[in-house]
């Protein structure tokens, strides 16, 4: 219940406009600390949902892969330029932004408890190379990609995307490397 | 069982495995025949348009590395699984994935036209001047996500079984006895060694080639999306190179495992071996840049690391094999066979096949050698005398292990056949490196012609031997089929 009322206090904290205003005002902040918040707070929030209708959940996403596609689909889409320019200028976006990511984040949590080994280690892998991907087209492109963000900001985003990237490199090669003898044992 | 010593017993009737590598037999004798097909249309024995040879470039680089790359994964895959447990699932997706990205390359190729070669370099998917268009590139592109997709579950899955038997992958490569924490006895297999590095190497190589096909993708949809070509081109060959590479570091298994089998000495992984492959391991992953050393912008200690590491990589892992290799047969009585025969050639090719890249990795024969044939002379050698010597060598292992079917005279004719004419081949191709005949060109002046029209008609004969090593698999297939359906006949008699 703890995680849940902190999931609904993290969801309402992100609905108070000053903070929306700031956080989307700030590119970097926007993609990289709003739209993964929504996600956690969907988390969070899950916590309750999947004890309360287990049944629910197993017959939709039983093996946690129709889970796992909803958040692919939902981050590659929110990870678009045009996403995010969309979501400041047309509000039924910015609402799909606040309903559909505490969703995905749900998805993701029950997902990930049902997703096996290769599973998870797939969609880690995947999202490197998404992310080294974005990084690379938000530093690299010599245009300006949104209208509501400027060149800068857009390549500060992309070193943002980067620095992740290395963090998720280090971190697989940290956890393969690890010795596990004690665990399998 | 035939020739088992020292060793556990080997799985028998591994139909898995029998697939791949008959697709694998079956798509190296199409990719080696556009092979011959170019080298003919240099030579100028046959008329072939540039658009052609160009198509014909790009389906046989990609035939042969997809092959090699498949058969060497199930020579490692049939191996490991005699030590860890791995998923049949996984095995069986990666084929159905490998099919799936072949036939969207070969429609790419053949009905839309692409023609890139098999290294995608950017912006070239997108910039075709006409040739090809978007459907063509998404298609080939595509194609090779999709094939990739299917060897990083694969690895995904090697590397999730070695963890979960060993500990961790260090362990899988011996580092606690390199350290002194564990006694030499107690090292990991031969294979489980070699299989973790590729599943180290190859899970980086995929993860940065995915990068850049998804980068090749929106530049052929969108080129105003423009990225960093030098950026592009590292990524590109720190997929290309360690893939093509890593294909020799998976089927080498055959060699520590067939060798040890027919000599009755098990090959021994301690330390020299075990710093050997984890040297291979770090150093394969970062020599890419000697396919860079032309690129003037590369920053020059990057080229110059390129250029000794180069040197460093190939040999501690192929030193301490080829001596093993010598070591093993030396006095040991062994009966030479078609299996065993290949598999020690297969050291020569592997031996002979990196002095040609050794010496165009220093930089100032680079910048006169590498845009000539000298460059296929290296790679032609390297993989045709040795991963698919290799390969064919397990094969023939396969079949003898696991049936009663005889080799005959036209299997000994058809090994002496491919191996004196793989060799013209790759003669043919240095020839035409140090008389600087530039290589990729569709058509070649008279002077260059000579060592092109040697190497097609050598070509001719390697086609003619590595088909009958496939015959010889096929009649094991149907040997083998018949004598299941007799021995359930049998079954239900009894019942």
């Amino acid at each position: 219940m703890k995680q849940t009322i902190v999931g609904i206090v993290l969801y309402i904290l992100l609905w108070v406009p000053p903070i929306i205003a700031l956080v989307e005002s700030i590119m970097i902040l926007h993609m990289l600390v709003q739209i993964p918040l929504l996600m956690v707070a969907g988390w969070l929030m899950g916590k309750c949902l999947l004890e309360r209708y287990p049944s629910f959940f197993e017959k939709w996403n039983g093996n946690g892969i129709p889970g796992i596609l909803i958040v692919v689909f939902m981050t590659m889409y929110w990870m678009l330029p045009r996403a995010m320019d969309e979501a400041l200028t047309i509000w039924y976006i910015e609402l799909f932004k606040f309903v559909g990511l505490p969703l995905a984040g749900l998805a993701l949590r029950h997902s990930w408890e049902k997703l096996q080994m290769l599973g998870k280690s797939f969609v880690f892998l995947n999202y490197i190379s998404m992310f080294g991907l974005m990084g690379w087209l938000y530093v690299d492109s010599p245009i300006q990609l949104c209208n509501n963000y400027l060149e800068l900001e857009q390549k500060i985003l992309g070193w943002g995307f980067l620095f992740i990237t290395v963090g998720m490199i280090i971190h697989i090669v940290q956890l393969t490397f690890m010795d596990h003898s004690e665990e399998i044992g | 069982m035939a020739t088992t010593h020292k060793y556990m017993p080997l799985k028998s009737r591994d139909d898995k495995v029998v697939t791949q590598m008959i697709i694998s037999g079956a798509v190296v004798i199409v990719g080696m025949i556009f092979g011959v097909l170019m080298l003919a249309a240099q030579g100028g024995l046959i008329e072939l348009s540039a658009a052609g040879f160009y198509q014909f470039l790009t389906i046989h680089g990609t035939a042969m590395i997809g092959s090699a790359a498949l058969a060497a994964s199930a020579i490692m895959w049939y191996f490991l699984s005699h030590y860890v447990e791995l998923s049949k699932k996984v095995f069986n997706l990666n084929l159905i994935l490998f099919l799936t990205g072949v036939v969207m390359t070969i429609i790419g190729i053949f009905s839309f036209e692409y023609a890139s070669a098999w290294t995608f370099l950017y912006p070239l998917p997108a910039l075709s001047a006409g040739a090809w268009g978007t459907t063509g590139a998404l298609l080939y592109l595509g194609g090779m996500l999709i094939l990739g997709v299917g060897f990083l579950l694969l690895y995904i899955d090697t590397g999730r079984a070695i963890i979960k038997k060993y500990g961790s992958l260090g362990k899988g490569l011996g580092w606690d006895v390199i350290a002194g924490k564990k006694a030499e006895k107690d090292a990991p297999p031969a294979t489980v060694v070699a299989s973790t590095m590729v599943t180290i190497v190859n899970i980086s190589a995929l993860t940065a080639g995915a990068t850049v096909l998804i980068v090749n993708m929106i530049s052929v949809i969108n080129p105003a999306f423009t990225f960093n070509p030098l950026l592009a081109k590292n990524l590109t060959y720190a997929f290309g190179h360690i893939f093509a590479n890593a294909t020799i570091y998976m089927a080498v298994i055959a060699v520590y495992e067939i060798l040890a089998r027919y000599t009755g000495r098990p090959w021994k992984a301690n330390k020299p071996f075990l710093i050997a492959w984890t040297m291979s391991t770090l150093f394969t992953m970062i020599v890419y840049p000697h396919h860079l050393l032309m690129d003037s912008a590369m920053p020059k200690w990057i080229l110059i690391l390129g250029q000794i590491l180069s040197y460093a990589n190939g040999l501690p892992v192929l030193i301490i094999t080829a001596y093993g290799a010598l070591m093993i047969v030396y006095k040991s009585g062994i009966k030479w066979d078609m299996g065993s025969s290949l598999i020690f050639l297969s050291m020569f090719g592997w031996t002979a096949g990196v002095v040609p890249a050794l010496v165009d990795s220093a930089i100032v024969v680079n910048h006169v050698m590498h845009n000539t044939k000298w460059v296929p002379g290296h790679f032609h050698m390297y993989m045709g005398l040795g991963v698919i010597a290799m390969m064919f060598g397990f094969m023939y292992f396969l079949a003898k292990n696991d049936s009663q079917l005889k080799t005959n005279g036209l299997d000994k004719f058809a090994f002496v056949l491919y191996a004196l004419s793989m060799f013209g081949v790759c003669v043919s191709f240095l020839v035409s490196g140090a008389i600087s005949t530039p290589r990729r060109f569709a058509t070649h002046i008279p002077e260059w012609m000579g060592p092109a029209q040697v190497g097609a008609i050598s070509g001719i004969f390697v086609v003619i031997g590595i088909t009958i090593f496939v015959l010889h698999f096929v009649r094991y297939i149907f040997g083998r089929n018949k004598k299941s359906i007799s021995s359930e006949t049998k079954q239900v008699k009894v019942i």
